[in-house]
């Protein structure tokens, strides 16, 4: 039978185990729940909340201080007028309970209208049925409920009387208060207009401050955050912008990136936070990023499309944030008990690098505005021919990096050329041509030996048929160098070329702007290296020796080119003379030869193919091997190579690849992460091969180009814009350009380093350093896209003439074919907003106002003809006053812009001397003798300073003339010479001391 | 001495000599004869089964774990929150294998003087289910609760970000309850490790009551009644599963590579891998001839010794060795019982000619798929 109390164990043991445990389930349940609750960027919330209270605190003490004695007169003005009303209290008392009453009288008869008004609607369609249908089942109801109808209406119309007339009333009331009302309704809103910038910051303290709050609004502040019932509106959230555009790679499928990062960097908008400690801080480009009326709006950009990271993160760590340096790295591991979450694929970027994501919708533009590391790394990348070896999709080579080796018999000797090889560096310090040799992986003598032989068999492929240069007729094509130097400093050379012997005077940092400078090779010890002949055919005529060569032709005399010759011959590099030749030996290029051949075939048959082939063979079969193992046609034309597969990894998306597909090799006292090891490979290119027993065929071959920690971190930065990343195409910097030829011209004008001598894009034109004065430089080309017409320029480009007589420095003429020249016309065009290839002549209104013109331009006031040609008659002042031939002005400049350029020509081309003319106003006409000075016309213009700018504008299109005064330039300068720049400040005086 | 110690531990886990080193010692741990049973008491491995044996194995795997966390490179393996569980895992099972031996032992010695084992609850011999058993169950469950609760606040899941085939983790490790599993795919075949074996073990533990017919020991904790069974079933549970659910987890790294608990997992470890199939050691080492083209021709002796194993290896065994034991339980249950028990023994067999023969497959037809 069952008993109910049968216990096998102690049931009062149990229960207290029951009750432990309960105790304990307890404990941990809430425990679990602050855990759950406890998040990071609450911290931050609540931290920013009173970092906010505080600033709003100080922001209502500064306001209460400006309006302090401001808001005592207003006061009292209000109080006043409230005294006043007060005195007609019990008037306004009847007053407003008249108006009581009257309302509750007009509810009544209101809503006996509105319910009579229902009736008769219902009244209504019996009705207007009766009227249609006639019966209602056989019988005619129509006559009585045409009579219920009427009697109905008779009733709305009583009471509507009655209603109206009980509104009037009403409105009569109120108005009679509002009277009495009026001074202290009018005093009080006074008094808030002056304190609206209190009452402002006072509305945001009460929703942020309990102190200020309502106790109702506290007790809802405190509840809306409680676990669970927070899922309603809490203060305190996870804040994210979901930005369409910006796709975040989850390998399968591209979505949408949903950034969190304002969950904790809640100041960011806001430039009040510019001081705030981090994470509140603002942006600090908030023109460029961010605020709305920014090019990169925040709701369309977000955050980690630019800076990476894991987006969805809401603690320090799990937004992957990645420290800049290893002392950031130290802090934060201190401060934030940070780690790398390895797992996640797009750590942010360090902010070094952030510019790496520029890239990701500008892939077109040359440079890259406000991202000078990335514009430099690209340009890098370009001039130091990675993408030869490499190829970049998205960044394909222009060119090769190197000159052609098509013709180098001509111009270098073999012993020259095989040294330059092995270590280019020692001939010149900062020649772009990176070492093979010599390198970690390879210094051993075996290796030593084996190089030197690779070098010999290419050099030997290179100098066909053995010939090469000689220096026998030198002197023939010498000059005098003196001159030749100052030549080289005068006519332009320098816009790409810097003559530097010595590596120490070199500046320490690289720039976008300093690359200007050494666009083409620091032309040192010349005079160790081919011949003079070859020196002076090829400045004479670069295209002839290298068709597609980038260096122009300045039209040098054949004196001109001999003194230069003489000049660049002058420098020797006696250390480089005095090093080894370097030597084959033949027992290595056996070992080379057999080495490769039993690579791709049996030994046996590498051994009888060996044994098969003459020297030559051999030597050339090397040499073959060699170029392709190294890629030298990576940067270099090589005759028989033209097609030749580019040698290294393609690095299209090298941004993106995944960190263990780098070989870290047996490297380890080195950071996990991609940028650490493209750091580390551009340091020293053969360091991951450390270690390890690699044949030689196998060995790691990038060469060291020596680059400088600046130029690592651009190129970093420059392969980690190589991202998968996708964005929206309409994200694309290039959808807002029409023309692709844009682009395309300032690539060209990168390329062809326009900017060594020009300012384009408000960048550029270094020459001017060494010339010394911008007034004696290339002109800049600002508004150049509006200023001439572009079949003039077009036919400039391809035979420059003489513009401004004043200036020694000249005009290449670059071997450009007429796509190309079209594409930099377009880009100028595009600059200045005026794309139109074809445009009406303008016409003279041959009146008034040419007249006037002419006499604003004459002697008595703008005295044109001091400073410019007027066809072939020289300027009254002397030549370094000298400006462009206004005769050729119709035929190069556009009408609209010559009015502009008149109006203040500092503005389009600061630094100019010409100065704005002289425009009369009104008032100098009342003088007497107005007439005599300004002449009728000019009176007649009445002080339009249009009208009168157009004017000369017509005074220079009239002018006849000989409009390409080259050759008199010429003529004049080869007779008395250029030697006016010395006496500059003088010449700057004579201008201040003008009228104008 | 603690780096000697270190070294001498990495020696010994290598699987061949630490899976050698148990199966050894096994039978000397879980005697299944008389004369195992003598050695064991000889040489006092029986005191493993005492409370002093209790706290001897708590503290020497104690010991393990400490030394190890203090080692840089134990350690890693060790903190992983992925490995949290095996740490739990071999702490519970040494509680439980020593709770019910240390039972089972002190029945048989109660039986052997002829006494009731302990669990026999006189005269009705019954457990009320309410509110003895439910009550003790729902403290258990609460306690538990309690236990899952606290380990998720403290130890962060281990979330990877999202699969990439592209970027596949190395060593790339299944969950640790088929770390045994996938560590017998480096002697099996996919197919057989991963689908025909894990079936055979679970039918097998399902059939188990029906194969064993052995009445004794029914509701209470013994080992001499049924010391073969029990024999058979620990090698499998402790060496066959668990043992390799810790080789996967502490000693299989980058590159399915082995490391001894102490080493550093260095990823650059080429360990060769020249194994060879049987019918390669028959046809060009033996006979030194080419393989047959006729596939079922070159795989001739590996199907030879597979029936010879799985087919006539039972029926010579019936009518010797285990010719009793056969007319006990019929011929169905020792069908089942071979195909079971010989499966399971090939495993260690199979290992065991990977590492004396690097034996690849005894029948390898890949053009099928099919490989043993």
């Amino acid at each position: 039978m069952f008993k109910n109390d049968e216990r096998y164990w102690n049931i009062h043991q149990l229960n207290k185990w029951f009750a432990i445990s309960s105790i304990l389930f307890m404990i941990s349940f809430v425990w679990m729940f602050i855990d759950d609750n406890d998040d990071e960027y609450k911290v931050y919330q609540r931290n920013f909340r009173q970092l906010e209270i505080q600033m709003a605190e100080v922001e209502l003490a500064e306001e209460l201080e400006t309006v302090k004695n401001e808001r005592v007169s207003y006061e009292e003005k209000a109080q006043e007028a409230q005294n006043i009303l007060n005195s007609k209290k019990s008037l306004a008392d009847s007053l407003e309970f008249r108006l009581v009453t009257l309302k509750g009288i007009f509810y009544r008869h209101n809503m006996n209208y509105q319910g009579q008004k229902s009736e008769i609607d219902a009244l209504k369609y019996l009705v207007e049925k009766d009227n249609t249908h006639g019966l209602d089942h056989g019988e005619d109801h129509s006559a009585e409920n045409r009579q219920t109808f009427d009697d109905a209406n008779v009733l709305l119309h009583n009471y509507k009387l009655k209603k109206e007339a009980t509104e009037t009333d009403i409105a009569n009331t109120e108005l009679f208060i509002k009277e009495m009302n009026r001074d202290v309704k009018a005093s009080t809103e006074e008094l808030n207009r002056i304190l609206a910038d209190v009452q402002l910051v006072q509305n945001k303290l009460e929703k942020i401050d309990r102190k200020h709050m309502s106790f109702m609004n506290k007790v809802g502040d405190l509840v809306r955050d409680l676990p669970i019932l927070d899922f309603m509106n809490p203060y305190y959230k996870v804040k994210q912008i979901v930005v369409p555009d910006i796709k975040y790679n989850v390998n399968f499928t591209q979505v949408p990136s949903v950034d969190r990062c304002t969950s904790c960097h809640l100041g960011i908008t806001n430039p009040d936070f510019a001081e705030a400690e981090q994470p509140f801080r603002s942006h600090p480009n908030l023109e460029t990023y961010l605020s709305s009326a920014s090019p990169h709006p925040m709701t369309e950009f977000g955050c980690t499309g630019c800076h990476s990271g894991r987006a969805r993160g809401t603690s320090f760590v799990s937004a992957v944030h990645m420290p800049d340096s290893d002392e950031e790295k130290a802090r934060w591991e201190e401060e934030y008990d940070w780690e790398q979450m390895h797992h996640w694929l797009q750590p942010m970027l360090p902010s070094n690098y952030t510019e790496a994501s520029c890239f990701k919708c500008h892939q077109k533009e040359a440079y890259i505005n406000d991202a000078d590391q990335l514009t430099l790394g690209l340009s890098l990348i370009e001039k130091s021919g990675c993408n030869g070896c490499h190829l970049i999709q998205r960044y394909q080579e222009r060119r090769k990096a190197g000159p052609d080796l098509a013709k180098v018999s001509e111009k270098l000797n073999k012993s020259w050329t095989a040294k330059w090889i092995k270590s280019p560096k020692e001939f010149r310090h900062n020649t772009r041509m990176p070492h093979f040799f010599g390198q970690d992986n390879n210094s051993s003598p075996d290796m030593i030996k084996r190089n030197d032989t690779e070098i010999m068999t290419m050099v030997n492929y290179l100098f066909p048929n053995g010939k090469e240069v000689s220096t026998e007729n030198d002197h023939r094509f010498m000059g005098d160098a003196v001159k030749g130097e100052e030549l080289f400093n005068a006519v332009g050379c320098r816009g790409c070329h810097i003559v530097e012997p010595d590596e120490a005077n070199m500046s320490d940092g690289i720039s976008i702007e300093s690359i200007l400078k050494d666009h083409g090779p620091n032309l040192i010890g010349l005079g160790s290296k081919g011949s003079a002949k070859w020196v002076y055919n090829w400045i004479k005529n670069p295209s002839e020796y290298w068709p597609e060569t980038r260096m122009p032709d300045l039209r040098l005399s054949d004196q001109e080119a001999k003194d230069i010759t003489a000049y660049l011959r002058s420098f020797t590099n006696p250390d480089f003379e005095a090093m080894d030749d370097i030597e084959l030996d033949k027992k290595q290029l056996e070992n080379i030869a057999f080495g490769w051949l039993s690579k791709m075939n049996t030994e046996a048959f590498a051994k009888s193919t060996l044994a098969n082939m003459s020297h030559d063979e051999k030597m050339d079969f090397v040499a073959d091997k060699s170029f392709r193992y190294y890629g030298c046609f990576g940067c270099h034309n090589i005759p028989g190579y033209e097609d030749a597969k580019p040698i290294g990894t393609e690095l299209t998306f090298e941004g993106s690849k995944p960190v263990d597909k780098l070989d870290f090799g047996y490297i380890h006292d080195i950071e996990h992460v991609n940028h650490a090891w493209f750091r580390r490979k551009l340091e020293n290119p053969r360091i991951f091969d450390h270690g390890k027993e690699s044949p030689a065929e196998d060995k790691l071959r990038m060469p060291n180009f020596g680059f400088s920690d600046l130029e690592i971190e651009a190129l970093v930065t420059a392969i980690l814009s190589l991202s998968e990343d996708e964005v929206s195409l309409k994200m694309h910097a290039d959808q807002y350009v029409s023309d692709e030829l844009v682009y395309e011209g300032r690539k060209l004008i990168k390329e062809f380093n326009c900017q060594g001598c020009h300012i384009i894009d408000n960048f550029g034109g270094q020459i001017v350093d060494v010339i010394g004065s911008a007034e004696f430089s290339p002109p800049s080309l600002n508004t150049q896209g509006r200023k001439t017409q572009p079949d003039w320029l077009f036919k400039f480009f391809n035979g420059p003439t003489t513009i401004r007589p004043n200036l020694q420095v000249r005009m290449p003429s670059f071997n450009m074919t007429d796509d190309q020249w079209n594409s930099i016309i377009r880009s100028f065009q595009f600059a200045d907003d005026q794309l139109l290839a074809y445009e009406t002549d303008h016409s003279i209104s041959w009146g008034r106002k040419i007249k006037a013109g002419e006499k604003l331009a004459s002697t008595d006031f703008g005295a044109c003809d001091n400073c410019h040609f007027y066809g072939s008659t020289f300027p009254i002042q002397g030549a370094q006053a000298w400006a462009p031939n206004l005769a050729m002005a119709k035929d190069r400049l556009r009408a609209d812009w010559i009015v502009d350029w008149l109006k203040d020509p500092m503005v389009i081309m600061p630094g100019t001397k010409m100065p704005a003319p002289f425009l009369p106003t009104t008032d100098l006409f009342e003088d007497d003798d107005a007439s005599n000075i300004y002449g009728e016309h000019l009176i007649a213009l009445d002080g339009d300073t249009t009208a009168m700018l157009e004017g000369i504008r017509d005074f220079i299109w009239a002018m006849k003339g000989q409009k390409d005064i080259s050759n008199i330039v010429k003529q004049y300068f080869d007779e008395n010479g250029y030697n006016f720049g010395e006496e500059e400040s003088d010449e700057e005086d004579e201008w201040d001391d003008d009228e104008w | 001495m603690l780096q000697t110690f270190k070294d001498i531990i990495d020696i010994l886990s290598a699987p061949t000599v630490s899976f050698t080193l148990l199966t050894i010692a096994f039978p000397f741990v879980f005697p299944p004869t008389d004369w195992f049973e003598k050695i064991h008491r000889k040489f006092g491995i029986c005191r493993l089964w005492t409370k002093p044996g209790f706290y001897g194995g708590m503290i020497a795997i104690t010991f393990f774990f400490v030394v190890g966390y203090f080692d840089p490179n134990f350690n890693i393996t060790l903190t992983k929150a992925d490995n949290f569980p095996i740490i739990l895992m071999i702490y519970s099972m040494f509680i439980a294998i020593w709770w019910s031996m240390y039972q089972a032992y002190q029945n048989d010695d109660r039986l052997e003087n002829g006494l009731k084992p302990m669990e026999y609850n006189d005269p009705d011999d019954k457990v009320l289910v309410w509110p003895d058993l439910v009550y003790i169950e729902f403290i258990a469950l609460i306690l538990f609760m309690v236990f899952l609760i606290v380990w998720s606040i403290l130890v962060a899941a281990p979330l990877e970000e999202p699969a990439n085939p592209a970027a596949t983790p190395n060593p790339s490790k299944a969950p640790w309850y088929f770390l045994g599993l996938q560590e017998m795919l480096v002697y099996f075949d996919p197919w057989i490790a991963g689908i025909i074996f894990p079936i055979f073990i679970i039918i097998g533990m399902m059939a188990i009551p029906y194969m064993d017919i052995n009445k004794k020991g029914d509701g209470y904790y013994s080992f001499k009644e049924r010391r073969i069974g029990m024999f058979i079933f620990m090698y499998g549970w402790v060496v066959l599963w668990l043992f390799l659910i810790v080789i996967g987890t502490f000693f299989r790294g980058p590159n399915w590579n082995f490391f001894g608990p102490f080493e550093y997992w260095d990823a650059h470890k080429v360990v060769p891998l020249n194994n060879v199939n049987l019918s390669e050691y028959i046809w060009v080492k033996m006979l030194g001839t080419g393989m047959p083209t006729n596939i079922l021709l070159r795989e001739i002796i590996g199907f030879i010794v597979l029936i010879g194993y799985m087919g006539i290896l039972p029926i010579i065994l019936a009518k010797s060795w285990l010719k009793n034991y056969f007319q006990e339980i019929g011929p169905v249950r020792y069908t089942f019982l071979m195909l079971f028990g010989l499966s399971m023994l090939s495993l260690p067999i199979k290992m065991y000619m990977r590492w004396l023969f690097n034996l690849k497959y005894i029948i390898a037809i890949p053009e099928w798929f099919f490989n043993i």
